[in-house]
C-alpha cells in the first residue's frame, strides 16, 4: 500500500528506507524523488501549510524529532486515502527512538562537531557501522505496517457492514502475562500466535480497568458491551495505575523490542471500534511509557508527540516551566511578531523551536530571534536568479540557428488599477536603457483612457534623458500603440514582431489594470500570457495595501495558471516576480513584502520608491530582515 | 559566625576564578582552531553530503536533500591529524550559511555534479559566483582559504571515443569549461552595467565582484584568478557501498591525497 518509508537525519543522510515498488525504488534515487521534493518545496521553502505534500499523485507525511535532528517520511499514492498513516508515523517515531537512542545520539553528535569535542567523536564516527546498527528494525517495521493495515482492512470492512461484528474470542486465561512478558530475553522468537496471545492478555488486563474509566467508556453505550473499548484512554487517570505496575528496566540498544511494545502497538486490537485515531495514540502512549519507566519511577520519555495542536505540543515538549518562559519571550517579542503579517512564517519557527534546547548563556527571546531570522532569511532569499540583466543578455547572447531571427526579451506588467505599472514600468525602461539596451514598450492598456498617451509622454520624457554621455538616447527606445479597444494580445504579438524586425533587444507589455476577481479580464490576461508567452510576468503591487496585495497576487497567479493549464498544450505558466511600489509612501511595509514572497516562492525583482526616473530599488534580503528585527 | 562568614566569601572567590580560567581556557581553544575546516559547497544534489559520509563513515549512506549544515571530524591517518568537514545545504534559500563558516575556513571545496553541469551551467555558475564574491572580499587579516572544484560524479561521465581520457579528467574538463564560460558571462554582463541600488543603501557599490583576473582583457579564466590557485579534482563514491571497498581504491583519493598534502 505505501511506496516509500525513510528515516533520515535532517543534514542529509538516510539512515532506513524502504521502497515497496520497484518504480518506488527508482524514483527514490532521484533528485524529484517525493523527499526531495518534500524538503525542498515543502520544508525548506515552506510552501505548504497543511501537514501533508502532494507531488505528482503521491502523497507525503511526515514527521519531526527535533531533539535527534530526524525526519520520518511515508509516501503513498493519492488515490488511496491510506487511513493509519499518521499512526505509523507516530509509531514508528516512538519505537524507532526507544529502540536506537544511544546510537541516534552519538550519531547526531558526529555531526555537530564544531560545538563538541572532537577527538571522541571521530573515533566513534569511523567505527560507525550503520549496516548493523538499525538490526533487527526491519522486523519491527513489517510487523507495525502488517497491523496497521489489518486494522485498516477490518475497520473499512466494519463500516461496509457495521451490523455484524466479528465475535471476539475470549480464550486466554487473564493473568499476569503481560507484566511478565517483557523480561523474556530479546532472542525468544515472535511468532503470530504469541503476539495474539498478548494481545489477548493485554486486553483482558485494560478490560479489567474498564470499569473505571468513566467518561469514555460511559459514552460508548452504542458499542455494545465494555469489551471492545479495549485500548482505551486512560490518560485522565494514569498516576495511580503506573504505580502499581511492576516496572521494567528500560531497554536500550540493538535489543528487540519486547513484545508488550509489540502488543500496544498492534492496533488491530480495536477492530471493532469506530473511534478516532487518538484514542488509539493515547492508548499508545500510555502502554509504551509504562516500558520505560524506571524502578523509581522518575524516568519518562518526553519528546514524544502525539497531540495535534500546536500550543499543547509546544508546551508538553518544553515542559511548564520552559513553556513559560517561551509564553513570556512571546509576549516581549509580540510587536515583532504582530508586524510579521504573514503567521504561517511565525508557525514554522515555533514548530522549529519545539524540543531544542536553549543552550547554555543564550536567552529564549534570543534563541526566538535567531530562529525568526533564520526564517526569515530563509523565505526571502530568491531561490531563482533575480539579476535580470543577466537574464536578458544570456536570452541574447544564445546561439541561433542562422535561419532563425533573433526575438526581444519580452516583459509583461500585471496588476489591478492604479498601482503603478505605466509608471515603474517606465523606470524599468530607463534602466534598460542605461545599460545599453534598445526598448521598444508595447502600449497594451487599450482600456483606461489616458493610458497610451500617459506613455507616450514617458517615451518623449526617456527618449531626451542622455545615456552615457550622449546628449539624448533618441532611437533607444520607442512606443508601439494602436490606440484603444483593440485586443491587448493581438497588439503585443505585433509589437513583439515589430521588436523583432527592428532590431530591439527588450519589449516592454504594460497591459490594462484589473480586478483579481473579474474573470472576463483575467481569462483576457491569460490569453495575452498564453500568445506571446513573454519571458517574465512582473507582478505590481502596492506596498500600500498590505495584506491585499497578497490576496491580488495569490490569484493573479492562480488564475494565469489556471488558464494556462486548461488551454491546453503550452506548460502552466504564473507570476515570475513581483515590483512593489510606493515604498516610500508607507512606514511598516516589510510585511507584505514577506508575505507576498511567502505565497508566491518568487522573488521581489525591485521596489518603487518615487515618482521619477531613479526611484527603481533592489531588496537586499539582509537590510528586510534587520528592518523586521529591529525596534 | 565570622570564620563561616570568610570561608563562605573566600570560597566563591575561587569558584569564581575557576569559572573564568574555564572560560578564557575555552575561548582560547577556539580562536585556535581557526581556520582549520573544509567547506563543502555547491548546488543541491552535488554530491556534498554523499562525500562527508563516505570521508567521515568509511560508507556511503544514501542521502536527501540537506535541511542543514553537518559537521563532522575527519581523521587524516598519514598525518596523524584530523579536519573538520563542514557540509553546507547548497538550496538557494539556506546555502548562504557558508557565511557562517568561512572565516574558519582551510579550504572551500565547490563540488559539481559533472553529469548535468551541462544542463544546469548557469545556475552552477550563479552559485560559484558568489562563492567567488566571498572568498575576494574577506577581510585581509584571513589568509584566504584554497579553493578546491570537485567535477563530481565523475563515474556517469560517458568516456565517449576517446578512450585514452579518464573519466575523472573528462569530468574536470567539462566542469571548468562550463563554469568558464557561464562566469564570463556573468562578468560581461555586470560590467558597463549600471546595476539598479539596493534599498537603503544609496551610493554603495552591491554588485558582487569575485570574477577579475589578470590575463588578457579581463576575460575570465580560472588559470588567473585574482583569488589565487584554484585546483580541480575528479571524484565519485558509489552510493550505498560498505566498508567492504578499501579506502585507497574509491574515487575520492585524489581528494584524500590533496588532504594530505595541504592540511
Ligand atoms: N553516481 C553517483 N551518484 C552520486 C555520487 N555522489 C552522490 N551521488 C548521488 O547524488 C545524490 C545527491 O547527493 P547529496 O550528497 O545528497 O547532494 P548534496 O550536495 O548534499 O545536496 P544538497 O544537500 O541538496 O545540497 C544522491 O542521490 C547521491 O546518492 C557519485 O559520485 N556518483
Ligand atoms: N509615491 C509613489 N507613487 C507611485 C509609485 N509608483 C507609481 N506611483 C503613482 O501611482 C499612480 C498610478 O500609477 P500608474 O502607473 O498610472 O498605474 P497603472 O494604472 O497601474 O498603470 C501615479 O500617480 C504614479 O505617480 C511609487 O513608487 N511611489
Ligand atoms: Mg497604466
Ligand atoms: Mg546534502
Amino acid at each position: 500500500m505505501l511506496d516509500h518509508c525513510s528515516i533520515s537525519h535532517k543534514g542529509g543522510l538516510v539512515l532506513w528506507s524502504r521502497s515497496f515498488t520497484p518504480d518506488a525504488a527508482a524514483l527514490a534515487l532521484s533528485s524529484a524523488s517525493p523527499v526531495n521534493s518534500l524538503i525542498r518545496e515543502a520544508l525548506i521553502e515552506g510552501r505548504t501549510t497543511e501537514e501533508k505534500y502532494e507531488k505528482d499523485g503521491y502523497a507525503v507525511k511526515w514527521t519531526f524529532v527535533n531533539d535527534l535532528e530526524l525526519i520520518f517520511v511515508v509516501a503513498y499514492q493519492r488515490i488511496l486515502q491510506l487511513t493509519y498513516v499518521d499512526d505509523l508515523l507516530a509509531a514508528l517515531k516512538a519505537l524507532f527512538v526507544k529502540m536506537f537512542q544511544p546510537f541516534l545520539a552519538t550519531f547526531v553528535a558526529s555531526l555537530h562537531a564544531l560545538n563538541s569535542g572532537k577527538a571522541a567523536v571521530v573515533e566513534a564516527a569511523s567505527a560507525f557501522n550503520f549496516a548493523d546498527a538499525f538490526d533487527g528494525w526491519d522486523r519491527v517495521f513489517d510487523k507495525l505496517l502488517k497491523n496497521l493495515e489489518e486494522k485498516a482492512a477490518a475497520e473499512r470492512k466494519n463500516r461496509l457492514r457495521p451490523a455484524v461484528r466479528p465475535p471476539i474470542e475470549d480464550a486466554s486465561p487473564p493473568s499476569e502475562e503481560a507484566e511478565t512478558l517483557p523480561t523474556q530475553s530479546p532472542d525468544t522468537p515472535q511468532d503470530e500466535q504469541q503476539i495474539s496471545r498478548n494481545v489477548q492478555a493485554l486486553k483482558n488486563r485494560l478490560r479489567g480497568r474498564g470499569g473505571k474509566m468513566g467518561r469514555r467508556g460511559s459514552a460508548r453505550s452504542d458499542a455494545g458491551s465494555g469489551r471492545e473499548s479495549v485500548p482505551n484512554s486512560d490518560s485522565e487517570s494514569p498516576a495511580p495505575k503506573r504505580k502499581t505496575k511492576a516496572k521494567v528496566q528500560r531497554k536500550w540498544g540493538d535489543e528487540a523490542p519486547t513484545e508488550t511494545d509489540m502488543a500496544s502497538l498492534d492496533f488491530s486490537v480495536d477492530s471493532v471500534q469506530e473511534s478516532g485515531s487518538s484514542q488509539d495514540l493515547q492508548a499508545l502512549v500510555d502502554q509504551a511509557s509504562m516500558g520505560t519507566r524506571t524502578r523509581d519511577g522518575m524516568y519518562e520519555v518526553k519528546d514524544w508527540e502525539f497531540s495535534k495542536e500546536e500550543d499543547s505540543a509546544i508546551a508538553r515538549a518544553l515542559g511548564p516551566a520552559e513553556a513559560e518562559a517561551k509564553t513570556g519571550s512571546l509576549g516581549a517579542l509580540g510587536s515583532l511578531f504582530s508586524r510579521l503579517t504573514g503567521l504561517q512564517v511565525c508557525e514554522g519557527v515555533g514548530e522549529s523551536l519545539v524540543g531544542k534546547k536553549v543552550g547554555g548563556f543564550q536567552t529564549t527571546n534570543a534563541a526566538v530571534r535567531l530562529a525568526l531570522s533564520t526564517s526569515l532569511t530563509r523565505i526571502l532569499t530568491p531561490k531563482t536568479s533575480t539579476d535580470l540583466l543577466l537574464s536578458i543578455r544570456t536570452k541574447l547572447s544564445s546561439a541561433l540557428p542562422s535561419t532563425q531571427q533573433r526575438m526581444p526579451y519580452s516583459i509583461t506588467f500585471v496588476g489591478v488599477n492604479g498601482v503603478g505599472k505605466s509608471t515603474n514600468l517606465s523606470k524599468v525602461c530607463f534602466w534598460l536603457i542605461q545599460n545599453g539596451l534598445r526598448v521598444l514598450i508595447a502600449a497594451c492598456d487599450t482600456f483606461r483612457s489616458g493610458a497610451v498617451e500617459q506613455l507616450r509622454v514617458h517615451v518623449r520624457n526617456l527618449g531626451m534623458l542622455g545615456v552615457n554621455g550622449a546628449a539624448d538616447s533618441k532611437g533607444r527606445v520607442e512606443l508601439y500603440e494602436r490606440g484603444y479597444g483593440k485586443d491587448a494580445a493581438g497588439i503585443a504579438r505585433e509589437a513583439i514582431a515589430y521588436g523583432r524586425d527592428n532590431d530591439f533587444d527588450v519589449v516592454l507589455i504594460d497591459t490594462a489594470g484589473r480586478m483579481q476577481d473579474n474573470e472576463p479580464l483575467m481569462r483576457a490576461l491569460a490569453k495575452l500570457v498564453a500568445v506571446n508567452s513573454p519571458d517574465k510576468i512582473i507582478f505590481v503591487g502596492e506596498a500600500l495595501v498590505g495584506n491585499e496585495a497578497v490576496d491580488q497576487l495569490t490569484k493573479f497567479d492562480r488564475a494565469l495558471r489556471d488558464f494556462s493549464s486548461a488551454s491546453g498544450g503550452g506548460k502552466e505558466r504564473g507570476i515570475d516576480g513581483m515590483l512593489v511600489t510606493k515604498w516610500d509612501t508607507v512606514d511598516d511595509k516589510v510585511g507584505a513584502a514577506l508575505s507576498m514572497t511567502y505565497v508566491t516562492g518568487q522573488p521581489i525583482i525591485f521596489v518603487g520608491c518615487g515618482q521619477t526616473y531613479t526611484d527603481l530599488r533592489q531588496l537586499r534580503v539582509g537590510n528586510v530582515v534587520q528592518a523586521i528585527l529591529a525596534d | 559566625m565570622d570564620a563561616s562568614r570568610f570561608l563562605f566569601v573566600a570560597g566563591s572567590l575561587v569558584a569564581a576564578i575557576l569559572f573564568l580560567a574555564i572560560l578564557v581556557f575555552f575561548t582560547r581553544q577556539k580562536s585556535k582552531s581557526r581556520g582549520s575546516s573544509l567547506l563543502l559547497v555547491g548546488p543541491p544534489d552535488g554530491g556534498k553530503t554523499a562525500i562527508l559520509s563516505t570521508l567521515v563513515y568509511n560508507q556511503t549512506l544514501p542521502t536527501h536533500t540537506s535541511l542543514q549544515t553537518n559537521a563532522s571530524v575527519v581523521a587524516v591517518p598519514a598525518l596523524k591529524k584530523s579536519l573538520t568537514v563542514v557540509d553546507i545545504p547548497g538550496h538557494p534559500r539556506i546555502r548562504n550559511q557558508v557565511d557562517e563558516h568561512i572565516g574558519d575556513a582551510k579550504a572551500i571545496a565547490f563540488v559539481v555534479d559533472a553529469s548535468t553541469v551541462s544542463r544546469n551551467g548557469a545556475v552552477v555558475a550563479e552559485h560559484l559566483h558568489t562563492i567567488l564574491n566571498a572568498l575576494t572580499s574577506l577581510p585581509p587579516s584571513q589568509a584566504l582559504p584554497a579553493l578546491l572544484i570537485l567535477a563530481h560524479k565523475s563515474d556517469l561521465v560517458k568516456s565517449g571515443t576517446a578512450a585514452s581520457a579518464t573519466s575523472e579528467s573528462l569530468a574536470i574538463n567539462r566542469v571548468k569549461t562550463i563554469l568558464e564560460r557561464e562566469l564570463e558571462k556573468r562578468r560581461i554582463s555586470q560590467s558597463g552595467g549600471v546595476a539598479v541600488e539596493g534599498l537603503g543603501e544609496e551610493g554603495e557599490r552591491t554588485e558582487m565582484g569575485g570574477l577579475e583576473c589578470t590575463g588578457e582583457k579581463g576575460v575570465f579564466n580560472f588559470d588567473t584568478w585574482e583569488g589565487g590557485e584554484v585546483v580541480f579534482l575528479g571524484t565519485s563514491v558509489k552510493v550505498g557501498s560498505g566498508e567492504a571497498e578499501k579506502v585507497d581504491e574509491d574515487g575520492l583519493l585524489s581528494l584524500r591525497q590533496w588532504m594530505e598534502e595541504n592540511v
